[in-house]
């Protein structure tokens, strides 16, 4: 079992080479009619030598968008979700971003379904790439391009009002049906800070994010999600969950400070 | 580096100012006439980006065959409605006619709906029965709703709750509906994500309902509920609200609940993300949009619901012979704005003319500039120049600007005087409409 700690390593690395050796690559994999990502040392480090099976993640963006500062994306695998067969892990990269990591996903068969939906910031047109591991060891991905455009009758100026910073939302269906997956929406007031920006006097202002989410239906987790400084200020998840019983989700949201909001919500089932 | 912006941005004012004359030299149209061989056009639609074209098509070769299909007598413009469902201006202001088209330049004219698309054969089908034939089919159609895309708005939910962002029947409904509402009640209005016609249009509307409220009903409240967390022109909007209309108008952003899942058209209420339920005296929901239907009918849309096409020539992308302009095309980082849509009828009917004449397209450029009313007399605005480079549109780097913060009354009664001279000039170069000024 890969853990967390392991995302973030092959994260560093894939930063490290991904940025300068896109392009050096492109041409050598256009000749073999493979995509240029799949050549890019830190994504080979991920994928071990493994050949990932493409467009079998489905990846759901836009393909122009007028706002790069959040753009919502959907990553789903089609997966029976059970125990000797499930979406393990899903990887999300922006290639064209300062640094490409956006999220890491773990799932587990509770979840019911490889499914969530999150918002993104794209510093400019891209591709976004998902990979994602089974149970059974295989690779999957599926990439889109992006554009992003800034529309002239768009607001350029960012607002963010810090008032309730680190307050969440969440949103569970009033009954799930036992062993079916339905959706859970959940949000938390943060500005997501990239440490890529400067203050009003020029300093720059240090990169202050959430970066870990885990839910939980009693003891068990059902989605873990390790997120990067790309992620939408105010970070959004959509996921599922199929429990089998009632019992009490619980969502943590963690800040890279090791500050941390719970939130619980009663789930029932019939 | 703002202010070179800023003198950018006086000189496009100008223009919108000037009207007629400088109108053409903005799109870099010469007149000129003859020179192409003669060829059948037709034209759907009788909006900004169709009559626009069907005027610049006969200017520039008077030999064309130009036939422009439009159901309505007269053509309303949603430019300005607003300021109608503010009471600042009659409903009658909106309107427009072809007579100009018909008469002066010669284009045929035909009221009906056009149903469907043959593009084998290269017929349009009328909802009368009749066939018409054309060597380039220019598709300027506009919007639909996406009735359904929000849970519990259609049609008949849009009687209860108008969206008015088509106007006609649905505007009247809402001025009636705020003129019926007691002193004290909250407006609601929904506002989507993008892309949607007139980024600006939902907070110049509120803006114009609160100058209403303002004089007639001071108690009442405001509530927008976004499906985005920014929106066009935000900063200059939030500022002139304070200045005006103090706490009246309250924004929700999407992550702050403000995105709306389920509309109940009976009760006036509307559910969000997170499961708030609020309820007005007077909802107006701008639902989801794509390119009107039309334009399914020929093939020119893609999944996202809008037509991609070429940048030159906004010939389709998918379908060889078809041009679309206007609201239905997917033309980012341009916006769907009558500006927008009249600049690229211009280039668009060069376009056309070229290639009924073998010849490539002239290299294009686009200008627009929205203007924005927050009261009578406080006018904002946003322009941008566009090009294509590298085989898309973009904007033409440092072309654009957007009025000053702070800036003094003075400055703002200028800008709302331009609005109202933009409004002129456009409505009569497109239609020959004269306002006694
Ligand atoms: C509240 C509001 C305020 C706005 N304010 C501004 C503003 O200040 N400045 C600005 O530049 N823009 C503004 N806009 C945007 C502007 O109205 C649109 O961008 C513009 O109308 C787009 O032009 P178009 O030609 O694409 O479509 P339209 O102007 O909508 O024209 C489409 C025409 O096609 C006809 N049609 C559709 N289908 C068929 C068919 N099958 N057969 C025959 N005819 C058909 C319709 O009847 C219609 O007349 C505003 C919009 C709104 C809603």
């Amino acid at each position: 079992m890969q853990s967390i700690i392991h995302f973030s390593r092959v994260s560093r690395l894939l930063a490290t080479f991904l940025v300068g050796l896109l392009h050096s690559v492109h041409t050598v994999a256009a000749q073999q009619g493979r995509p240029a990502w799949e050549r890019v040392e830190a994504i080979q480090t991920l994928l071990n030598g493994a050949v990932p099976r493409p467009e079998a993640v489905r990846l759901d963006l836009p393909s122009v968008t007028q706002d790069g500062s959040s753009v919502l994306v959907t990553a789903e695998i089609d997966s029976p979700m059970t125990p000797d067969n499930h979406v393990e892990e899903l990887y999300l990269f922006a290639l064209g971003n300062p640094s490409p990591e956006l999220a890491e996903i773990r799932f587990t068969p509770l979840a019911g379904r490889a499914s969530v939906s999150t918002r993104i910031r794209l510093d400019r047109s891209q591709t976004v790439v998902a990979l994602a591991r089974t149970s059974g060891g295989d690779w999957l991905s599926g990439s889109r391009d992006v554009r992003v455009t800034v529309s002239g009758c768009l607001s350029r100026d960012a607002t963010y009002q810090a008032d309730d910073v680190m307050q969440t939302r969440v949103r569970v269906p009033p009954r799930f049906k036992a062993g079916q997956a339905s959706d859970i929406r959940t949000l938390i007031n943060h500005p997501m800070e990239t440490g890529l920006r400067k203050d009003a006097a020029g300093q720059p202002i240090p990169e202050q994010i959430i970066e870990l989410f885990q839910a939980r239906l009693d003891d068990a987790p059902v989605l873990t999600v390790r997120l990067h400084r790309a992620i939408a200020a105010n970070p959004y998840l959509v996921f599922h969950m199929a429990p089998e019983q009632s019992g009490e989700l619980t969502l943590s949201w963690e800040e890279d400070t090791g500050e941390t909001t719970v939130t619980t919500a009663e789930i029932r089932v019939d | 580096m703002i202010k070179d912006a800023m003198n950018r941005r006086q000189s496009l004012k100008l223009m919108g100012a000037a009207g007629l004359g400088t109108m053409l030299s903005a799109s870099g149209l010469p007149v000129f006439a003859g020179g192409a061989s003669a060829g059948r056009v037709v034209i759907v639609g009788g909006g900004f980006g169709g009559a626009t074209a069907a005027k610049y098509l006969k200017r520039l070769s008077p030999s064309l065959d130009v036939t422009l299909v439009e159901p309505q007598p007269r053509y309303i413009t949603c430019p300005f409605t607003n300021l109608y469902l503010g009471g600042i201006r009659t409903f009658e202001t909106l309107w427009h006619d072809f007579t100009e088209l018909r008469e002066k330049y010669g284009v045929r004219v035909v009221h009906e709906l056009a149903e469907d698309v043959d593009v084998d054969r290269r017929r349009l089908k009328l909802a009368g029965g009749e066939d018409v034939s054309w060597d380039r089919l220019l598709l300027s159609p506009g919007i639909d709703l996406r009735w359904g895309a929000l849970e519990g708005y259609d049609e008949a939910a849009a009687e209860k709750a108008p969206h008015a962002w088509k106007p006609g029947e649905q505007s009247r409904l809402l001025r009636r509906q705020l003129e019926a509402m007691e002193d004290g009640g909250t407006f609601i209005l929904v506002a989507p994500d993008n892309p949607f016609r007139c980024p600006p249009g939902p907070y110049e509307r509120v803006s114009m309902v609160a100058n209403y409220f303002k004089n007639h009903k001071p108690h009442s409240k405001i509530l927008i509920l976004d499906a985005k967390d920014g929106f066009s022109k935000q900063g200059l909007f939030m500022e002139g609200w304070r200045e005006h209309y103090g706490d009246m108008i309250e924004w929700v952003g999407r992550s702050n609940d403000g995105g709306v899942m389920r509309v109940d058209a009976d009760t006036l209420e509307v559910e969000t993300e997170f499961g708030t339920v609020h309820k007005a005296a007077v909802l107006n929901v701008v639902p989801p949009q794509k390119a009107g239907f039309i334009a399914d009918r020929a093939g020119v849309i893609d999944a996202s619901g809008w037509a991609p096409i070429h940048a030159r020539s906004f010939e389709s992308q998918l379908v060889e012979g078809i041009y679309v302009i206007g609201d239905a095309t997917q033309a980012a980082p341009m916006p769907k704005s009558g500006f927008v849509a009249s600049t690229q009828a211009k280039v668009t009917a060069r376009a056309i003319i070229a290639d009924l004449g073998g010849d490539t397209p002239p290299e294009p450029s686009w200008v627009n500039t929205c203007y924005s009313l927050i009261a009578p007399e406080w006018g904002i605005s946003i322009a941008g120049v566009y090009e294509v480079h590298d085989g898309l549109i973009r904007e033409v780097p440092g072309s654009g600007g957007v009025s000053p913060m702070e800036a003094d009354r003075s400055f703002r009664r200028k800008e709302a005087e331009y609005a109202r001279a933009w409004y002129a000039a456009i409505t009569q170069d497109v239609w020959g409409t004269r306002f006694a000024f």
